[in-house]
């Protein structure tokens, strides 16, 4: 998963089938990833999909049940969360409400009784590159939520850790401000050269900074990539769905190979015959995935395959408009350019472009028909 | 403005609401003891009082060895008693607020229930337990760790204090509780994700985070303890005078109002600057930096 093609025990950490039971509730259901040295790496999934729960495990606040966790290849499972040199940027900050800013960021410093000179230069560095210096005098109170933020990540970070886990630390701020610190966080990763693993529900949070995306749901990983495979490339409807709301028709896979990873599907709007994803297999559910910007209206062009759809609804957004249309039994939403004619309860000609579809695992998720 | 109308309506509705309490604590507080202090001044002349102000009371007192050692001994026994509360009540506050989940409240209640049953009746039992052909010293002899009853278990200064820590521990266990219950759990998280273990936890962020808790407990555990005549007397045996009791008598039996009005007045006093003391100075000690804060 590493840019570089190291081996894997080059890994700055590697989780092993952990695992998480609480009582009779499995929350994590053993999942195997890697983090690489210097990365950003992000946890996406809905509320309750575990990610939550791993971080803990990783940073020892948990403990696991089954599974391995190695850092630099060695075990700490059996660490306390105070001799892993791992820090944590909590959710709601946790910063001590008696310290200072200063004293807030120095705790860390002083618990591995670092000489008091070097402290005041660290803690001082560290307020400086999160711009907070000039109110290192103030109580955590006094400051605003993302000033607040600030603090906690130097907090973490001043210590010098091998690893970041932050969770979901943005989630407290307004929009602009979350915006502002998606911006800041990125570039702080770089410039400390460290990695970061950040869990959100948030997915374009979780594009506008990651370099690897780990897709949870109910306690399991349904897909490790890149945004832009993650994006592009979906293995199963739950990620397509997830990720941008692909649109999804179900279908039944005709023909399949295995080596080449294509396959045909006889779906609503005809058979086609398209990429398949990883986990595509013969004899178990497939869906044809392609994005609402993909649709558009047909030309008559080769290459494309065109379908007839029934509009049911108009969403006007500025340059572009969202337009959900009925093909059967399925809802497909298509982006169009705003110009485009439509109109609710016509029927209309739309295509795809052949390239663009890909076959994935799995039905369409039932959810999506509520919202 | 309309605005106006609305706070004038707000101050009166306050003034409504908080002029019966003021009215009650001026009457049967600040009113008795305000005669109190006059009293303090007069003097005695057989059976009646003498309305002629004069500071010999107080001088009497302060030159007594026995009236100072009385307060002193309050004094002591009040401190004594609250550090006590105060380090058994810690673990238990921390076990009940953090560890227990399903029986938070049933077990809250069970520390209430001695609370119930009233004084004497807890006193007896403890003389039971404690007495020479007690609980306790039959149980050391028959394990034959000693060969006669230890004595000093009861009517000891040791023996008021074990039943005076028993008595108290409630009003000390539940101010730390709900101080300690309304802490977040990541605090702690975090002191032990930035390299703090558990005694650093506790010293660097419950123990000051919790701090108004504590000084509460023990305000009510030391008001208590130096206000309580009743346990000295009956635990302590010969050691069981207290000023207290001292002011009892003085009111009761010596009739002699004057004196022991200057007395309470002396303890009242002397016991409000130490606790002034004590409090400021957890106040300004490294642990006193959770209320400290609070008035930034």
């Amino acid at each position: 998963m590493s840019s570089d093609n190291s081996p894997t025990s080059s890994h700055l950490l590697e989780a092993r089938g952990i695992l998480k039971d609480y009582d009779t509730f499995r929350a994590v259901h053993a999942v195997y990833f890697d983090i690489p040295h210097n990365c950003f790496v992000t946890i996406l999934g809905p509320s309750g999909c575990g990610k939550t729960t791993i971080l803990r495990m990783i940073g020892g606040f948990e403990s696991i049940t089954a599974g391995s966790i190695h850092l630099e290849g060695v075990p700490i499972m059996d660490v306390m969360p105070y001799d892993r040199p791992i820090n944590t940027v909590f959710q709601n900050y946790a910063l001590f409400p008696h310290l200072r800013v200063e004293d807030n960021v120095a705790f860390g410093l002083k618990m591995r009784r670092m000489k008091k000179t070097e402290i005041r230069s660290r803690v001082n560095d560290a307020l400086e590159s999160v711009r907070m210096a000039s109110l290192a005098r103030r109580y955590p109170s006094q400051l605003s939520g993302g000033q607040q933020q600030r603090v906690a990540l130097a907090r973490a970070f001043v210590n010098e850790p091998k690893l970041l886990l932050l969770d979901e630390p943005l989630g407290a701020l307004d929009l602009k401000m979350r915006r502002h610190m998606q911006v800041e966080l990125k570039d702080l990763q770089k410039r400390l050269a460290l990695s970061f693993l950040y869990v959100t529900h948030d997915q374009e949070e979780a594009f506008a900074l990651s370099d690897i995306i780990i897709v949870m749901n109910s306690g399991r990983i349904e897909q490790i990539g890149t945004p832009v495979n993650i994006y592009h490339a979906p293995e199963n409807t739950y990620v397509a769905d997830f990720i941008g709301g692909a649109n999804l028709l179900e279908g039944r896979l005709t023909e399949f190979d295995s080596s080449a990873r294509r396959g045909h599907l006889e779906t609503e709007i005809g058979t086609v015959e398209a990429a398949c994803s990883g986990s595509v297999k013969p004899d178990e559910p497939a869906s044809l995935c392609f994005r609402a910007e993909e649709i558009g209206v047909d030309t008559g062009i080769g290459g494309d395959i065109s379908f007839k759809a029934l509009v049911s609804h108009i969403i006007f957004q500025g340059s572009s408009k969202l337009v959900e249309v009925h093909t059967g039994k399925h809802k497909l939403i298509a982006k169009l350019d705003h110009d485009v004619p439509v109109t609710v309860g016509e029927p209309i000609k739309l295509a795809v472009a052949k390239a663009k579809l890909r076959i994935v695992h799995g039905s369409p998720v039932v959810a999506k028909e509520i919202h | 403005m309309k605005l106006t109308g609305i706070e004038a309506k707000r101050r009166r509705t306050a003034l409504v609401l908080t002029a019966p309490n003021v009215l009650f604590v001026l009457a049967f507080c600040v009113l008795p003891l305000g005669v109190l202090f006059s009293y303090s001044f007069f003097q005695v002349d057989f059976v009646s009082i003498l309305r002629e102000p004069t500071f010999d009371n107080y001088n009497r007192i302060i030159h007594s060895e026995t009236y100072r050692g009385l307060i002193l001994k309050a004094l002591i026994y009040g401190l004594g008693v609250a550090v006590l509360c105060g380090v058994i009540a810690y673990p238990l506050a921390l076990f009940i607020a953090k560890r227990v989940n399903i029986y938070k409240s049933a077990l809250l209640t069970l520390l209430l229930i001695p609370l119930y049953t009233g004084d004497l009746i807890r006193i007896f039992a403890w003389r039971v337990v404690l007495g020479a052909e007690g609980v306790l010293n039959s149980l050391l002899m028959w394990l034959g760790l000693i060969d006669e009853p230890i004595w000093f278990l009861l009517f000891s200064p040791f023996a008021t204090t074990v039943v005076l820590t028993y008595n108290y521990l409630p009003f000390m266990l539940f101010p730390l509780w709900a101080a300690i219950e309304a802490l977040d759990d990541s605090y702690m998280e975090a002191a032990m994700d930035l390299g703090s273990r558990d005694l650093g936890v506790f010293f660097r962020i419950i123990l000051p985070l919790s701090g108004p808790g504590l000084v509460a407990g023990f305000l009510m555990v030391f008001v208590l303890v130096v206000g309580d005549y009743l346990t000295p007397q009956l635990m302590g045996g010969s050691s069981g005078v207290t000023v207290t009791s001292a002011i009892h008598d003085m009111f009761g039996a010596a009739f002699d109002w004057p004196t022991g009005s200057a007395l309470a007045w002396l303890l009242l006093s002397s016991m409000a600057l130490f606790v002034a003391c004590v409090v400021y100075g957890f106040y300004r000690s490294p642990w006193g930096r959770g209320i400290r804060k609070q008035d930034k």
